[in-house]
């Protein structure tokens, strides 16, 4: 090794990095005797960690493909095929790469396993579904009933969702052949608690003004915790994400000069307007701070309990589970901690789990905030249905509403 | 048409608020949207479960609610109770089986501050030995919460008296489908399923009474329609047929429905509830032995296998799959049905349907299920 002390790896280095080494060890896996489980982003996908078994995520992937404006495109390809625009544009696209091939990113291996967790939404279980039967292999749903507020009620439901997870491992112990091993379930969910506590962290600092975050830079990094919590390199990444974004919130330093407008976003971002979004916004001195759904990965695993139990209290519990006064109650929670001053609010129109209740939260969120909100309808990832003149415009006038309401108050 | 019996169940499924408004006089109505809650339980409580069935009225109150590529049913549910018909219920329980009725939950509970409202958390897997756990524990929480609603304790004896009740129920209706497959000149299938329908609005032993009148004039008049010819054998696959004018058209085209897998139907009228033993692990029983609805994961073959092994028992020529537009779990598993019914060289046509089908809507299905009929059926 050379004398010459090796320089520590930005937060964007060791992204690209683990990124490329995850997609090897998938690409490989079983050339090394090992499994592909699709799952959810949103799922105990310690179990599978634990277990030798890499988790792929067909969202991410889907992602990927909406962020590169492939979406209209295997979208369509499927349209042909039998399956309406309205379906979650994920699904959608990544059933057009089955048909197609096509993938920025060179594809992702087959599954040997899937897995649905309904807590993220229901049309998972639909979509994996499909892949199931087109790749002739077994699917878990694990079911994961409305986080309701009744304390008994609760502990029941939590008591079924062990029951399933020990039902998940039985299944996995079939698909490979090897016992499970607990010792090493403990010490993965450690792994996930820690990096999980970092992410929340990480995120936590939009709370400084100006805010040295963006929901942008969140959407960026949150892809780590998606695919790789329970592994030590994912603690590591996350703690040199805080130690980076720290620096600049010591310094003062914000995503946004002259940062006016500290915005609350509701639902998953339109994935191929990102940037021009941003620009848009930082014109008017505005950031979008935060959302409900990149807190979706803010876990708080409990290593003292049995670890199926505290898998089952996380996942179950995840906004998108949760009623919908409790939602609002997480979303104010945000509103309040972070001194935001605004809301936009996007109905997805292919994302129902999500956008159902954004209508209902619009009122709760102005009635408690006294910050007027801004409510659009588009898709996250078909551009047919996003129309740009109109949704610019819209934007355009919500922030001058809130700079009349600024100078009015000054 | 039948007797006067057979009139009033018809009258009844066609406008359940006007000819049953004094039901509130009576008893504390409770209603419950598609699919799986135990009514049973609901009955057992001295209380009168009526299912909700939409609104063929347009949709407007709901509007500013619900997207407008929500399941029209759901649209459709909604506007009735907020638009038209909220007064006629004091409470709700509803299930949650897919993201679009869980958050239809949520607006709704909010909507109506004022109504009693529990939700029915069924499990939406069935293919695991949790699942029957969990509908159990599920009746047992739903009991409890009933019981305190409704002031008063629910026995065994209470249930077991609500199970016999309902499979008497199930029972005759199981009967009359027989006579209306056997004997399809004698009713038709939409005379036929506005009796099943009836039975989801009204008092149970008065549907029970008037029920066993029909079946005993069915099967009284059934050797005086022995001529069968011209009719041909058909299954219904989906959730539910609305609007009912739909059977008009397969009547009209003399198609005589021979089995389906319907939450509306034989969903809901086959397999009965056991009675003895526990009364919360009986109605699990029951769930578990329905068959498949779309978005209960199980063996994912069964979305077309159920259809197959129908359309082979009954020697059917064709599968006619209504499709609720906007009905997310339709929607994918539809391009596999046809393609595996492709495959099988087994004829299927789809119905896409909404809630609040216009004139010309019907008028459209109408001439694809003519052209079906001719081109693919070969019947004129």
């Amino acid at each position: 090794m050379s004398e010459k002390v090796q320089e520590k790896k930005s937060a964007k280095e060791l992204n690209k990095i683990l990124t490329g080494e995850y997609l090897q060890d998938a690409r490989t896996a079983h050339e090394h005797g090992k499994y592909i489980a699709y799952t959810t982003a949103v799922s105990p996908v310690e179990l599978f960690v634990a277990h030798d078994i890499i988790p792929i995520y067909p969202e991410n992937h889907a992602v990927a493909c909406l962020t590169k404006r492939m979406g209209a495109k295997l979208s369509q390809v499927m349209e042909n095929r039998g399956y309406t625009s309205h379906l979650c544009a994920y699904a959608r696209s990544d059933l057009g790469y089955r048909v197609t091939g096509e993938s920025p990113m060179g594809g992702i291996p087959d599954p040997d396993f899937n897995l649905a967790c309904n807590a993220q939404c229901f049309t998972l279980t639909k979509w994996f579904e499909v892949l199931s039967r087109a790749y002739n292999v077994p699917i878990f749903v694990f079911d994961t009933p409305q986080w309701i507020r009744d304390p008994e009620a609760r502990k029941e439901i939590v008591k079924y969702c062990v029951q399933q997870l020990k039902e998940l491992v039985a299944a996995l112990e079939e698909l490979t052949g090897k016992k499970y091993d607990y010792d090493r379930l403990r010490e993965v969910i450690k792994y996930s608690r820690d990096a999980s506590l970092l992410y929340r962290k990480f995120l936590d600092m939009a709370a400084y003004k100006p805010s040295p975050i963006s929901i942008f830079d969140a959407l960026i990094h949150m892809a780590i915790t998606v695919y790789l919590r329970g592994t030590p390199q994912c603690v590591d990444y996350y703690q040199t994400l805080c130690d980076e974004v720290q620096a600049k919130a010591d310094q003062g330093i914000g995503v946004v000069e002259n940062e006016q407008f500290r915005l609350y976003w509701e639902n998953l971002p339109i994935w191929f307007k990102f940037r021009d979004h941003f620009n848009l916004l930082k014109s008017y001195g505005a950031n979008i701070l935060s959302s409900l759904y990149i807190h979706a990965w803010s876990y708080e695993f409990d290593c003292d309990k049995d670890p199926l139990e505290t898998l089952a209290e996380n996942y179950v519990s995840v906004f998108s589970n949760v009623t919908l006064e409790e939602r609002a109650e997480m979303a104010l929670d945000l509103f309040q901690r972070y001194s935001m001053n605004g809301s936009l609010m996007f109905v997805n129109r292919s994302c129902k789990a999500v956008s159902f209740a954004v209508y209902t939260l619009k009122d709760v969120i102005t009635e408690k905030t006294g910050y007027p909100a801004l409510i659009f309808e588009s898709d996250m990832g078909d551009p047919r249905f996003y129309s740009e003149t109109q949704i610019k415009t819209r934007i355009e006038a919500y922030l001058e509403t809130l700079q009349g309401r600024a100078a009015q108050v000054a | 048409m039948g007797t006067e019996a057979l009139q009033r169940l018809v009258e009844i499924a066609n406008d359940p608020y006007g000819r049953l408004a004094d039901l509130r006089k009576r008893k504390k109505v409770i209603g419950s949207t598609l699919a799986d809650v135990p009514e049973e339980l609901i009955y057992a409580a001295g209380l009168h479960p009526f299912l909700i069935l939409g609104t063929n009225e347009p949709i407007s109150h709901s509007a500013a609610l619900l997207p407008d590529n929500s399941c029209s049913l759901a649209r459709s549910n909604l506007e009735l109770v907020v638009g038209y018909e909220g007064d006629f219920f004091d409470g709700f329980v509803f299930s949650q089986v897919c993201d679009t009725t869980q958050h239809l939950s949520d607006i709704w509970k909010r909507r109506f501050p004022d109504r009693y409202f529990e939700n029915f958390l069924a499990p939406r897997q069935v293919d695991r030995p949790s699942a029957r756990d969990w509908y159990a524990q599920e009746c047992r929480r739903l009991r409890k919460e009933l019981e305190k609603y409704a002031g008063r304790e629910i026995s065994d004896e209470d249930l077991w008296q609500s199970f016999r009740l309902y499979n008497e129920n199930r029972s005759l209706l199981r009967t009359l489908y027989n006579i209306k497959q056997e004997v399809p000149a004698l009713m038709t299938n939409r005379t036929f399923f506005d009796v099943v329908k009836a039975t989801f609005f009204m008092d149970r032993e008065e549907h029970n009474r008037l029920l066993q009148e029909v079946v005993d004039w069915a099967q009284g008049e059934k050797g005086r329609y022995e001529d069968q010819d011209g009719y041909f054998k058909l299954i219904v696959g989906g959730i539910v047929v609305e609007p009912p004018n739909i059977y008009d058209l397969i009547d009209e085209a003399r198609g005589n429905i021979v089995g389906d897998n319907l939450c509306t139907a034989s969903r809901y009228i086959y397999h009965d509830v056991d009675v003895d033993g526990d009364p919360a692990e009986a109605l699990a029983d029951r769930h578990l032995r329905k068959p498949h609805f779309s978005p209960i994961n199980e063996d994912v073959k069964r979305i077309y296998t159920d259809l197959l092994d129908l359309y082979r028992e009954k020697g059917a020529e064709t599968i006619f799959y209504v499709h609720i537009k906007y009905c997310e779990s339709q929607d994918y598993d539809l391009p596999d049905i046809k393609k595996r019914m492709r495959e099988e060289g087994i004829p299927l046509l789809e119905l896409e349907t909404e809630y609040q089908t216009t004139h010309i809507a019907h008028a459209q299905m109408k001439t694809r299920l003519q052209a079906f009929c001719e081109s693919v059926l070969g019947r004129t």
